[in-house]
């Protein structure tokens, strides 16, 4: 399986305050991809970078083998790496249906002489977005909402429409930021169902999550920030177990604290 | 009254209709001139005001100063007529082109900022060409402006001003209408809205922002600009004072109040912002203050306008009960700001 | 000569214009949102201080107590009608409202004292002072007006970084939610922002009616025009910026006028701004490091 996105040494300094400090990363293929950290540990900062709403201080950020380090978003979405939003960005005041057909945007060619004059490019774009994107929404179940104002629905519904527009795209990486923020237990336990359907699909996915049973059940490897430093990398079980994370995450005195315990217990 | 708008909105295309019919038999149920010049009119400036509208309702932007190119677009009628002696077309093609290289290069600036400079950008713009029209007096004849403008001749036949006048000016509101709703429905209007609704989301899918602000901009250009060579021929006659900044107030007072982000609103607003005027010509000095009044009301109240899109941006998180409801909140608010608004 | 003269009269003007920036620039910063009404703030100064020199007293110093308290009255009207209700709403709602009141106050005006030019009652003398032997003079205006400028930013910068009100002013412009967070009682402290920067703006226009011995009810459009524009070369919420780029704008604008003539000077101005937001549109005095973003302020 090929690396499909790479980041290099990447860094972004605002100012003084180092939010990512020289960070790589490797996303094969086909695989869900974790990351995890504390809160302000960067990660956020991080996806900005790959996507391109930040610029980096340095480092660069590799996608497919192409340098993609401060390309546009719209340019990196053209390339294939499609985003979510931490605090979902739907079209709040549109339906359902027509969010998700923003999403055709980037696979239709029309212009304005086509849409004027009504071109074969028009009818051909407007079948297209049409049937994609109810396809997109049958695939996710969300076919009864597709005329809801999307602001209208619940919160995991929400999610789940802004991951459809992300897939009406046809990406090549899906990057979820918090997908499973504001979820109940059921919610995300559907919502990782999901994601495991779509990389089944084909796509490769890159998490944000806070949630740890999430990560643990969902990804084939995890990568650790803190203080936008990487601290551990590895599958699922070498993270849970290595020492840095639980200090990252717990606090070196709680750590030193347990680990008395245990031997006093022992 | 809700009633009526939930049947227009079943049956679009009926209700479009009848709306077209309106529009046609207006004139004819009048025998004054002088009305019919007033119905013309507003149909002039329902296509300002819907070129206005596509800018300030589609695309997240904000201009301020359409008059501008109004202006050229009249200077342009004007001089192709008198001094070359084109034709009507053929000053309306060349008007055309002028305004859309104008609307490219006004919009340069501001492609990669926040849309709110745009405003600034198009007043300072709009006053450059009312003092370039005032002063180049070679071109333009500066303060006494360019008389005698005949009338429009379209292939022959002689347009006069009254009703001939306002069915030409009436096909054109409608071959604008006609395109710009062709465009919304497609890929690019999705791009507008998009952009208009959330620019971050609409760039993370792929949306080149720039682009299509710039093609907006045009698109509202264009319209506004060669409904310029419309005004000259209405008046007869062009001057620098008629593209005066508040001048171009009183069409944005027709997208505000009509409603923006939706396609009947500014013809809306177009009727109900003249016929006001016309009812306050005995106070003309009070009609900008007028429409001054108009805008903030409907800032309160309803910024979408009264038949705006009331599922948009635009439309603010405000509606009018929230009007009454922060009224009565305002004694518990205290002190302290209310995180979250 | 001729264009050290033209530099000296650039300078003063564009001090002038340096004042309107730094109101100006000081309520974008605490308020959040761009008006279109200070043009008007501008005015009233200038029409409120000619009223008061020839009604009431030519006492210049007054005077300027009067501009800045009328401006800031008038600031406090902008406010309740543009900005209290819509803070955080989507931002051209109050930019539309701005607009209107800038429509109301200006026409309310016309129809009250007229659109016609006013001799601005001199309340001192006009004094040359020949430098060097030479040619070349400075007027007691020149100096007043250079000087009032200085005094002013200086008490502004001190206002803002050694007072407490100022300290909440420099807290609001930073971040609104933080600042509410800490009982910074944001709605206030933005009508105390906008009351500071529209009186500045008054003062500004008493001065630009001393400087060019005329006021009108109808010349605050494009003196607003420019204090916006003054800003935005500034970076937007960039005090000294914008006020070195609004002596830029008083300078080229007297370099306008002396190269080709006086009725196009206001356009030199715009295509200053057009050209250097083309080429640089996070602002002319902008060092900023840090996220991609595109000019303007992040409420």
């Amino acid at each position: 399986m090929s690396i499909i996105l790479e980041a290099k040494g990447v860094s972004k300094h605002f100012g003084g305050l180092k939010a990512v400090e020289k960070v790589d990363m490797q996303v094969k293929e086909g695989s869900i991809f974790g990351i995890i950290g504390p809160n302000g540990a960067g990660k956020t900062t991080f996806f900005n970078l790959c996507s391109g709403t930040y610029k980096v201080t340095s480092g660069q950020i590799l996608f497919g083998g192409q340098d993609i380090t401060n390309l546009p978003p719209e340019e990196v979405a053209k390339k294939g790496l499609i985003r979510t939003f931490q605090n979902i960005k739907l079209f709040q005041y549109l339906s359902v249906l027509e969010n998700v057909k923003v999403g055709c945007h980037i696979n239709t060619r029309t212009s304005v002489f086509d849409a004027i004059f009504h071109t074969k490019t028009y009818h051909q774009d407007e079948e297209y977005a049409t049937e994609k994107a109810n396809r997109v929404l049958e695939e996710v179940g969300l076919t009864e909402y597709k005329d809801w104002k999307a602001g209208n629905l619940p919160y995991g519904y929400q999610r789940k429409v802004e991951i459809a527009r992300a897939l009406a795209a046809e990406p090549k990486v899906l990057l979820l930021d918090e997908p499973a923020a504001g979820m109940n237990p059921a919610e995300t336990w559907s919502l990782l169902e999901f994601i495991q359907k779509i990389r089944d699909k084909g796509h490769t996915i890159v998490v944000i999550e806070h949630d740890m049973k999430f990560v643990m059940n969902l990804c084939d490897y995890i990568m650790v920030l803190s203080f936008g430093e990487k601290i551990c990398e590895g599958t699922p079980d070498m993270v849970k177990n290595d020492k840095n994370v639980q200090e990252a995450y717990f606090g070196r005195g709680i750590i030193q604290k347990s680990n008395e315990l245990n031997q006093e217990g022992a | 009254m809700s009633q009526a708008k939930h049947f227009f909105e079943k049956h679009r295309k009926l209700a479009v209709l009848i709306g077209i019919g309106i529009l046609i038999i207006l004139p004819q149920l009048t025998r004054s001139n002088y009305i019919r010049g007033v119905l013309a009119r507003i149909i002039v400036y329902a296509t300002l005001a819907s070129g206005l509208n596509i800018i300030n309702g589609y695309s997240g932007q904000s201009c301020l100063g359409i008059v501008g190119f109004t202006c050229i677009g009249a200077y342009s009628g004007a001089i192709l007529t008198t001094e070359l002696g084109l034709p009507f077309l053929a000053s309306l093609l060349i008007t055309l082109l002028l305004c859309a290289a104008a609307g490219f290069v006004v919009s340069l600036p501001t492609l990669k900022l926040n849309g709110m400079f745009l405003s600034i950008i198009t007043l300072g713009f709009s006053e450059m060409m009312r003092l370039t029209a005032l002063n180049w007096q070679k071109l333009t004849n500066g303060p006494l402006g360019i008389k005698g403008i005949p009338n429009v001749e379209l292939f022959g036949w002689k347009v006069k001003s009254g009703a001939p006048f306002y069915y030409l000016a009436l096909v054109a509101l409608l071959l604008v209408v006609f395109i710009l709703n062709r465009l919304l429905k497609s890929r690019v209007g999705r791009a507008w809205i998009a952009i208009r609704e959330d620019q971050d989301a609409a760039r993370s899918l792929g949306v080149k922002v720039s682009h299509y602000r710039c093609v907006n901009f045009m698109t509202g250009a264009i319209i506004c600009g060669t409904m310029g060579v419309f005004i000259a021929y209405y008046y007869r006659y062009v001057s620098p004072d008629m593209f005066s900044l508040d001048e171009g107030f009183n069409v944005l007072s027709m997208c505000v109040v009509g409603g923006s982000g939706t396609l009947f609103g500014p013809i809306a607003g177009a009727f109900v912002i003249n016929l006001l005027t016309e009812g306050f010509r005995f106070a003309s000095e009070w009609r900008m203050v007028m429409y001054a009044v108009l805008i903030i009301t409907m800032m309160w109240v309803r910024p979408q306008g009264l038949f705006g899109a009331k599922d948009s941006v635009i439309a603010g998180q405000m509606s009018f009960w929230n009007f009454f409801a922060k009224k009565n909140k305002k004694k518990e608010d205290g002190d302290v700001n209310h995180i979250g608004g | 000569m001729y264009i050290i003269q033209q530099l000296i009269n650039g300078l003063s003007q564009g001090s002038i214009y340096a004042l309107m920036a730094i109101g100006y620039t000081l309520i974008v910063g605490v308020v959040g949102l761009i008006t279109f009404a200070y043009g008007e703030m501008v005015m009233i100064g200038a029409m409120s201080a000619y009223l008061f020199y020839t009604f009431v007293c030519p006492n210049f110093f007054l005077g300027i107590l009067v501009a800045f308290a009328s401006s800031g009255i008038a600031g406090i009207f902008i406010h309740k009608v543009a900005y209290e209700r819509f803070l955080e709403a989507p931002k051209h709602i109050s930019l539309l409202c701005t607009v209107g009141c800038s429509i109301l106050i200006k026409n309310v005006a016309q129809i009250a004292f007229g659109s016609q030019g006013n001799a601005m009652p001199m309340a001192f003398e006009t004094k040359p002072f020949y430098l060097f032997g030479t040619d070349l003079y400075i007027t007691t205006i020149h100096l007043a007006v250079i000087a009032i400028v200085l005094i002013l930013s200086v008490g502004l910068s001190l206002f803002l970084h050694k007072t407490r009100v100022g300290l909440m002013l420099r807290a609001v412009s930073q971040d609104k939610m933080a600042s509410s967070l800490v009982a910074i009682n944001v709605k206030k402290v933005t009508l105390i922002g906008n009351i500071v920067g529209t009186g500045l703006g008054g003062v500004a226009g008493l001065l630009y009616g001393t400087y060019l011995t005329n006021v009108s009810t109808v010349f605050g459009t494009v003196v607003g025009l420019k204090a916006i524009s003054a800003c935005v070369l500034g970076g937007m919420t960039n005090i000294p910026g914008a006020a070195l780029g609004a002596v830029l704008i008083g300078i080229l604008e007297n370099f306008g006028i002396a190269l080709f003539t006086s009725s196009y000077r206001d356009i030199f101005a715009f295509i200053f701004v057009f050209i250097a937001l083309t080429f640089r549109p996070e602002g002319l005095f902008v060092f900023q490091f840090g996220r991609k973003g595109k000019g303007g302020k992040k409420a």
